[in-house]
């Protein structure tokens, strides 16, 4: 039961992860139709951007956190004008194509600018975890299940509660219909992708002082999150979330209970039997619909 | 500016282009002696290539110094392997289709020289290399010398260590699941098998794990009192170690020698204090280790681990075979390597057996609260 | 009368196509003969082998319109089939090309199985899932694969056993692969590709079997990945389980895109592009990660300033100085001879209900259409007029009730199935073929499984039939012009000629009238005369009551989803529930 227990803890913790980057692949999905293949280098560049402040300049954490923030939602600002928004009337082919490039070219940018090596980055908390009776919680881990908690508070009422939320929805739910009421579509289009850049840098940074900030630390958890995505339903918030749990919780008892080398097989596995079996995922009517 | 397509399309030609006027531009060198290195300047691996040729530029101006190679100054010409198999494949063979080139250096990854071999064994020059998959010296390609300790050997040093000295029976192996890790399991669980105590948990992980709870737990759950350990990325071994150290395992752990590079040893931090680790480098094991890392020191700044030392003794001793056999032919150079006995390297003493492996033993080092100390060596003489 | 049929090509294609062969010889002798070093001969043998697989790209995304992010799986079934089967087993070289060309084919197959619910973004993430799966299974079945030492010491023919006579075999390879793939979109089944990727529905009921095309399509570009993996493996001697990777899969598509996804030429340069840059950039190697930045950015920038790719923008800029292809010269009169089998009923429908949750948009619906005439279905908007007409096609699957065509129950065909069975139908919004000409068009409609009127379906007879077709609607001097160039009215016509050339036993018409103008209206009425003149029955429905009462002898009206009146056309308009029903909506 100790051992279940742990096991659930960790899968959640890790599932939580796969949560936050799914959010920013919903949100530009939804927006879009696109899938944004550069998902996990946001979360990477986010990383890196605190190494920068943080631990090589040696600035107050909280400060250099804004700092790294500022500069994704810059960040996606310029890919809009760079990768999508040009190739906005073409099809989804094209433009998953010029994502994988933009990935390709995020990451090596960072490469070739700050080198290859890992680099540390310390938590919010001095604490590492706490002894709760047998199961060890990482303080770390806390912290990413209590943000993602909040974010699906935050999107609920910034999405039903807000009018630019709103403006939102309905861009993404029927371009035509939303210009003709006046909203400007470009424009939400790019407050979505700085949006989701921001959440995504949310993410690598959250995650960093787990895993550590590597040029590859992205896309890793990227495709994850991408396959949570689609269980939860493509183009539903809440569906990505509880797919990107459900994905964690699965590949960690999968790796203690039946294999740890194809731990990342898993996940592959559920989200074929998903497309086979339920490809609207587990929340989604809608997408079926969009498909 | 507006970009149209045609300035693209000028552009793009222009762009295909550029390469070959810069070649065309840049000038032959003289009369040098010159070594090819395949080395990852990109890629996974690309921090630890960089290590590499910081060890085999040393070496070489060290050799240069000393009045060169036959009298000749000796130049490194380095190629990107990518840190991939397609990607050493091309590297070398661009190396090879340069004539002048008289030996090269491979790469410290055994999949990676796997790859190579058979253009190798084509093309019939010498290679150095750093992988420690023990077939590559005994798949009958005789152009291929080793200058770290193979595997067969790392596994039975952590066996021997820990069961003789630290006097351990039940043993949990850890390791990847590449070429690397799956090779050194193999030999550690063979040698406990020897030695009377087969392990009692033999563990495999996929490299890039972003969690090893599971792992740790089923660790736990062996009732093992005794860790060995094959791990090929730093942050992995990074993430493992923390997660050993909160879930309350602290058994005594002798992993391969990632455990006490210097990358693991700044991301685990106080998560690794008190291992063990085997270390074909070990700054205090010998003279010819230490000034191996003043050397180091004085250029590079950091502290040097076996990805340089390495490149390090491979020229090293490749100039002096040379050197010895006064002549760049290929099977004179290789007769020459093989005939060197009691070389001083930074690695250890080399002694080349008919195979082409150079080194036959391990140093022992432990992580005393961060600092690297010499323990012991373990030698095997068959 | 000009002379029948000048459409057939008057020399035998092995003769046209003398030039290829003959270039391909004189590669595969220069790359025999001519003397390379190590280093030019692996980025030939790379470049050559890659672009085999990149052809099976060019099937299934260029001709078929599906994406496949997983060919680097399938260069891996016929590498490893070659790997172990010559390292290990000691087998013949050939067997295991072929072992692995089939382990290939298997995997596509199946995996094009998935397309049947899926499309775009997820099938996208099917083909990753089986890529990353394939991946793992290689790196960990070590008593199977070697695991992640890899394979080596593989075998090559003794025919082939130097590097340059190998590399010959490969070109040679290449060289057949590339004729293939270049000839296939003018095959029956390219054509089939090239409709579903244009437009599903309208290929299903153009009676192209959708799901069966996929299949193909996906097995071929499996073959192609599984034979090259068999060449490279061959020609490398060495594999390991990195080299067969998703981001190798990657590397593929890019290689496809940047050189033009639907030609084999274009595979073939946007392969030895992106093996030779690279390379070229590799001067640029002392800041680390410098040139795979440099190369993520030219794939975004050739996206965005050359959508077909390279070749596609070459191509584009000769195509503006060829001189336009005539169309073929005029042929004879279309002759019309629907098949009669059953009885003086050609579709009758009983108690036909289609519902979407618990709206019914069709409810009990009981429709006869006699032989020979033309029979209209009306009703005011929201009715379940085209609903009807969608479960009819097959399109929708009808919640109860029967549908018999000519005696034969059609029920639960899906719609390819009824098209041989004998439907033909329109669209209220044009579905055509967009990147083909008005022929092409229409020659996807002669190939109708079960159309006499084509004699063995030999490619002459079927452009004989789309000419006769198009001639019959009045466009038979436009027929090499593409879709796009017609106008509203004209590409109606044109989807009434794809209908007809089919020879079908009923035409069903969604709303043809709709978007027309007066003079096109009156022409179409005219159109319908002369197909109802030849006997062929037609189901009409339109909201033009001046079409409908001219034209249909019989009507049958619906209302929120069901029947309200049926009978000949001129009491069924001065029927009180009608007037009330429909006309008092309009």
């Amino acid at each position: 039961m100790d051992l279940v227990l742990q096991l659930l803890f960790t899968g959640i913790g890790i599932g939580a992860v796969y949560a936050l980057v799914a959010l920013g692949f919903v949100l530009i999905f939804r927006a879009t139709n696109v899938v944004n293949f550069a998902q996990g280098e946001f979360s990477m560049v986010a990383a890196y951007l605190m190494v920068v402040f943080a631990v090589d300049l040696g600035w107050p954490y909280w400060l250099s956190f804004l700092i790294a923030l500022g500069g994704m939602a810059l960040l996606g600002v310029i890919f809009n004008l760079g990768v999508y928004y040009p190739l906005r009337h073409r099809s989804f082919l094209p433009v998953i194509i010029a994502t994988i490039g933009a990935s390709i070219l995020l990451a090596n940018s960072v490469l070739a600018i700050y080198g290859p090596q890992p680099q540390v980055l310390q938590g919010w908390f001095e604490t590492p975890g706490i002894q709760l009776g047998p199961v060890y919680l990482d303080s770390q881990y806390l912290l990413i299940i209590a943000v993602t908690i909040a974010l699906v508070i935050f999107n609920y009422w910034f999405f039903e509660h807000t009018l630019l939320g709103k403006k939102l929805q309905a861009t993404s739910q029927d371009k035509e219909m939303a210009s003709l009421l006046g909203i400007s579509v470009s424009t939400m289009i790019m407050i979505t992708f700085i949006y989701s850049a921001v959440l995504g840098g949310l993410a690598g940074i959250l995650v960093a002082p787990v895993l550590f900030v590597s040029i590859q630390m992205g896309s890793t958890i990227a495709l994850k999150a991408f396959a949570a995505t689609i269980i939860g339903g493509f183009g539903d918030v809440a569906g990505a979330i509880i797919g990107g749990l459900a994905l964690g919780v699965i590949e960690t008892f999968g790796a203690a209970y039946i294999s740890v080398p194809y731990k990342d097989g898993f996940a592959f596995l559920v989200l074929i039997a998903f497309l086979v079996f339920r490809p609207q995922g587990i929340f989604g009517e809608r997408v079926a619909e969009k498909a | 500016m507006k970009l149209t397509r045609r300035d693209f399309a000028a552009g793009l030609a222009a762009g295909l282009a550029a390469p070959y006027i810069i070649k065309s531009a840049r000038a032959e060198g003289a009369a040098t002696i010159k070594i090819g290195m395949c080395a990852p300047v990109t890629g996974p691996a690309a921090e630890s290539g960089r290590y590499a040729i910081q060890g085999a530029k040393i070496a070489l101006e060290a050799v240069n110094k000393a009045g060169g190679i036959l009298g000749k100054q000796a130049e490194l010409v380095i190629e990107d392997d990518q840190t991939t198999n397609p990607g050493i494949v091309l590297a070398f063979s661009k190396l090879a289709a340069q004539p002048d080139i008289v030996a090269f250096l491979g790469s410290i990854r055994s999949t990676q020289v796997h790859a190579m071999a058979p253009d190798v064994l084509k093309l019939g020059k010498p290679v150095m290399i750093g992988g420690t998959d023990p077939n590559l010296t005994h798949m009958g390609n005789q152009w291929l010398f080793r200058f770290r300790p193979n595997d067969s050997y790392s596994g039975r040093v952590i066996a021997e260590y820990g069961v003789n000295t630290l006097g351990k029976k039940k043993w949990a192996i850890l390791h990847s699941t590449d070429a690397f890790g799956t090779a050194g399991g193999k030999a550690l669980a063979a040698a406990l098998e020897k030695l009377g105590c087969p392990a009692v948990l033999d563990q495999g992980y996929a490299n890039q794990s972003q969690d090893f709870t599971p792992v740790v737990l089923a660790i736990k759950q062996s009732g093992a009192d005794i860790l060995g350990s094959y791990f090929t990325f730093e942050n992995d071994l990074g993430i493992f170690a923390r997660q050993l150290r909160q879930l309350g395992v602290n058994i005594p752990w002798v992993g391969s020698p990632s455990i006490v590079n210097i990358t693991a040893l700044k991301l685990a931090g106080p998560a690794l204090y008190n291992t063990f680790g085997v270390a074909d480098y070990a700054e205090d094991s010998s003279d010819a280790a230490k000034a191996f890392g003043k050397a180091y020191r004085d250029v590079v700044k950091v502290a040097p681990d076996n990805q340089s030392s390495w490149t390090y003794d491979a020229v090293s001793v490749l100039s002096a075979a040379i050197n010895k056999a006064g002549s760049t032919d290929p099977a004179k150079i290789r007769e020459a390597i093989l005939a060197t006995k009691k070389f001083p390297g930074a690695e250890g003493e080399y002694n080349f057996d008919q195979n082409g492996d150079g080194l036959h033993g391990y140093n022992i080092v432990k992580n005393d609260k961060g600092n690297i100390v010499f323990d012991k060596h373990i030698e095997f003489t068959d | 009368m000009a002379a029948p049929a000048p459409v057939i090509r008057s020399k035998p294609l092995i003769v046209r196509h003398l030039p290829y062969f003959v270039a391909a010889a004189i590669l595969v002798a220069l790359a025999a003969g001519m003397q390379f070093d190590g280093y030019v001969l692996n980025i030939l043998m790379q470049a050559t082998t890659f672009s085999i697989a990149v052809f099976g790209l060019s099937v299934v995304l260029g001709l078929c319109g599906q994406i496949n992010l997983a060919q680097a799986a399938f260069f891996g079934f016929g590498a490893y089939a070659v790997g172990l089967g010559t390292a290990d087993l000691h087998m013949s070289y050939w067997l295991c090309l072929l072992a692995g060309c089939l382990a290939a084919l298997v995997a596509g197959a199946f995996l094009g199985m998935s397309t049947l619910r899926l499309g775009g973004h997820y099938l996208a993430m099917v083909t990753i899932s089986f890529q990353q799966i394939v991946t793992l299974v290689m790196i960990n079945a070590i008593w199977l694969t070697h695991g992640p030492d890899g394979v080596s010491n593989i075998g090559r023919p003794a025919l082939f056993s130097t590097s340059q006579g190998y590399l010959a075999f490969c070109v040679a390879v290449l060289a057949i692969v590339g004729y293939i793939v270049w000839h296939l979109p003018d095959t029956k089944l390219g054509r089939a590709m090239r409709a579903v990727r244009d437009n599903e529905l309208a290929a299903g009921v153009n009676g192209i079997d959708v799901f069966r095309t996929k299949i193909y399509a996906f097995g071929i570009c499996a073959v192609l990945g599984g034979l090259a993996g068999g060449l490279f493996a061959g020609g490398f001697a060495y594999i390991s389980p990195d080299q067969f990777s998703f981001a190798d899969s990657i590397v593929f598509l890019t290689m496809s895109l940047l050189g033009g996804v639907a030609s084999p030429i274009g595979s073939a340069i946007g392969t030895g592009l992106l093996i030779l840059i690279p390379e070229w950039l590799r001067f640029l190697k002392s800041v680390p990660g410098l040139y795979l930045a440099i190369y993520g950015l030219f794939v975004i920038l050739i996206i965005r300033f050359m959508p077909d790719g390279i070749w596609g923008f070459v191509a584009n800029i000769f195509e503006r100085w060829r001189a336009k292809t005539q169309a073929p010269a005029a042929v004879k009169p279309l002759l019309l001879k629907p098949a009669m089998v059953g009885g003086d009923i050609v579709l009758e429908v009983r108690g036909l209900s289609k519902h979407f949750g618990g709206l019914k948009a069709v409810d009990g619906v009981d429709i006869a259409v006699r032989r020979g005439g033309v029979h209209a279905l009306i009703g005011p908007n929201g009715s379940g007029k085209t609903t009807t007409l969608n479960v009819l096609s097959g399109l929708y699957k009808a919640t109860s009730g029967s549908i018999m065509l000519d005696g034969t129950d059609i029920t639960n065909m899906p719609p390819h199935q009824r098209t041989a069975a004998g439907l033909g139908r329109t669209f209220q919004n044009i579905r055509l073929f967009r990147s083909m000409t008005a022929l092409e068009n229409v020659e996807i409609g002669a190939e109708r499984r079960g159309n006499t009127m084509v004699g063995q379906g030999g490619d002459a007879a079927l452009t004989e039939r789309a000419m006769e077709a198009l001639t019959f609607v009045g466009l038979g001097h436009r027929a090499n012009e593409l879709i796009t160039s017609f106008s509203y009215g004209h590409q109606r016509l044109i989807e009434i000629a794809r209908a007809l050339a089919g020879n079908p036993t009923l035409l069903l018409l969604d709303e043809p009238a709709a978007g027309l103008n007066s003079t096109e209206k009156l022409e179409l009425h005219e159109l319908l005369k002369r197909i109802a003149a030849q006997g062929l029955t037609i189901l009409i429905i339109d909201h033009d009551m001046t079409l409908v009462s001219e034209a249909a002898q019989h009507i049958t009206v619906l209302n929120f989803g069901r029947r309200i009146a049926d009978g000949e056309s001129m009491a069924v308009l001065r029927h009180p529930d009608v007037v009330s029903a429909y006309l008092g909506s309009e």
